[in-house]
């Protein structure tokens, strides 16, 4: 073993970079329960949608909602409690006392949120397109792919607003689960419509039902104004809440 | 070995430090300085502010008064220049659950620049007496072999200065001994040390030179036998010492003897 000089320098931020996705990417894939909720769920509710009477919506909405749904569940429950354990047991504090900008540390835990959306994405939409019979064109994966990742940033920011107000993991969790439980049952209940129409314009204006009618867009609806309200409020929420988020995190637990 | 004015050869010089929590003063006007090659102890009671010091070093903690220079790198404004050059043992280390001992290795290797190959990784493993724990991770690891491990990431970019806080604490008298051999070994190759303990015989064993510190402030320094020849006469070490003045007197006539929790 040749002995590395005394005190090397600062290392070059590609190799900083290289060893933090490396090691998140190791993380991810040893977590099972979060392969399950945030990838095997969603293929699920696709594949359990396209038995028997199809009517009550189009596959391309039920696409939608199953990718909403494995979207909000990665960025507002698997990331931001992630985040909320490894600062209470203090492995930020440990990266931080390395040459490491603390950006890369979070920059890296994004990046593999982001990648696993567009694995998502890619097989929700071609298990969708075979279980329910359609064919979807290249532009039309193209623009599920871009909402993918446009839902993918806006629950990670909400996630990230989350561990930024909040200290322990157990709360994190808490309101993570009950925000998603809010979100997806407003979002549901309003592209359904049962609880009558001004409810499901409001819905249209929620995170999970202004996500799902950019998703209805992106395979194949016309554009309505539902539309409008999805393209205007998918980005307010992810700015609002990654101000916050960004604002107001801590990185120590104290 | 520099007292007083910092020299040009001091791996370390901290002066005036002050870090306060809220309304709390943590550090009080702390100033000390290591010269290279130098193993330093930095020993107070619980809550004298050891740990506060050595986070301001590490980036962690911004001061509210005071410099810190790290070879020369000033740690608060170029807190990046100044961590390449550290290596550090957090009093209570953490590591990924998820990943194993090689990952974490390989991760940290990556993180300070070095281009280790799986035989160097496993190299590293085997030198920390870790050889068979290779794949676990590291909450399964026994007290003594955690602390290896987090010796062994604390070494791994071959530091100029190595900060290590309360390493023994919680290890039975072997690895106590065994991890005092390996601290001592590490000056051999050059780097310096600051480490923290309440350990009198610790201090006594492996540091060339200690400040005591209570409250934040700095009661004395210098070497241990330098230290008992200068207070032997103190009448408080005086009216504590039960025969041969040993460090522990020095320390607890400086100190006082309440319990601090
Ligand atoms: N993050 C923190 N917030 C508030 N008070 C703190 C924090 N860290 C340490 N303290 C307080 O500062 C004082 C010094 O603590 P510390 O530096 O940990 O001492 P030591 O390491 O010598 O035991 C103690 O009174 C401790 O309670
Ligand atoms: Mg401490």
């Amino acid at each position: 073993m040749t002995d590395a000089p005394l005190a090397p320098g600062r290392p070059p931020i590609g190799m900083t970079l290289a060893a933090l996705l490396r090691a998140d990417f190791t993380v991810l894939a040893r977590t099972p329960q979060v392969l399950v909720t945030n990838l095997a769920v969603p293929i699920i509710f696709i594949v359990a949608t396209s038995f028997g009477k199809r009517d009550f919506a189009e596959p391309g909405t039920l696409i939608g909602l199953a990718l909403s749904y494995g979207t909000m569940s990665a960025g507002m429950l698997g990331y931001s409690t992630l985040v909320a354990q490894d600062r209470a047991s203090g492995v930020f504090q440990r990266l931080r006392v390395t040459p490491t900008p603390s950006w890369a540390i979070m920059a890296s835990r994004i990046v593999v949120q982001l990648v696993s959306a567009v694995v998502m994405t890619v097989l929700g939409v071609v298990v969708g397109s075979i279980a329910h019979g359609v064919v979807y064109e290249w532009h039309q994966y193209l623009a599920v792919l871009g909402v993918s990742l446009l839902g993918a940033a806006m629950f990670l920011c909400t996630g990230q607003a989350i561990v930024g107000l909040l200290r322990s993991p157990a709360s994190v969790n808490a309101v993570g689960r009950v925000l998603f439980i809010l979100l997806i049952i407003s979002g549901i209940l309003g592209s359904i419509g049962v609880l009558g129409d001004w409810f499901t314009v409001f819905s249209q204006w929620t995170p999970v039902g202004a996500l799902t009618s950019l998703y209805a867009v992106a395979f194949g609806a016309a554009w309505s104004d539902a539309t409008t309200a999805g393209a205007i409020m998918v980005p307010v929420y992810a700015v609002v809440c990654a101000f916050v988020g960004i604002r107001f995190f801590r990185w120590e637990s104290r | 070995m520099a007292d007083g004015a910092p020299s040009r050869d001091d791996v370390l010089s901290v002066d005036g430090l002050v870090v306060r929590y809220g309304s709390r003063v943590a550090v009080d006007g702390l100033s000390f300085s290591i010269g290279r090659g130098e193993i330093f102890g930095l020993l107070g009671p619980n809550g004298a502010g050891k740990t506060s010091t050595l986070s301001v070093i590490e980036g962690l903690q911004s001061p509210a008064a005071g410099t810190v220079l790290v070879d020369g790198q000033d740690a608060i404004r170029a807190p990046l220049a100044a961590k390449a050059r550290l290596g550090v043992q957090l009093q209570a280390s953490s590591f990924q659950p998820e990943l194993g001992l090689e990952q974490l290795v390989r991760l940290y290797a990556g993180l300070y620049g070095l281009r280790l190959s799986g035989d160097g990784i496993r190299d590293r493993i085997e030198d920390a007496g870790l050889g068979d724990e290779r794949a676990k991770r590291f909450k399964s690891l026994s007290g003594g072999q955690q602390q290896r491990f987090s010796l062994l990431i604390a070494t791994l970019p071959r530091p100029l200065l190595m900060l290590l806080d309360e390493p023994t604490q919680g290890l039975d008298p072997q690895s106590r001994r065994q991890l005092w051999a390996r601290i001592e070994g590490l000056r051999g190759e050059g780097g310096a040390i600051l480490l923290t303990t309440h350990s009198m015989e610790e201090a006594q064993a492996v540091c060339d030179r200690i400040a005591i510190i209570d409250h934040g402030r700095l009661l004395a320094t210098g070497s241990p036998a330098a230290l008992i020849a200068e207070y032997r006469e103190d009448p408080r070490v005086v009216r504590l010492a039960r025969g041969e003045v040993t460090l522990e007197d020095v320390f607890i006539a400086l100190t006082g003897s309440s319990i601090r929790d």
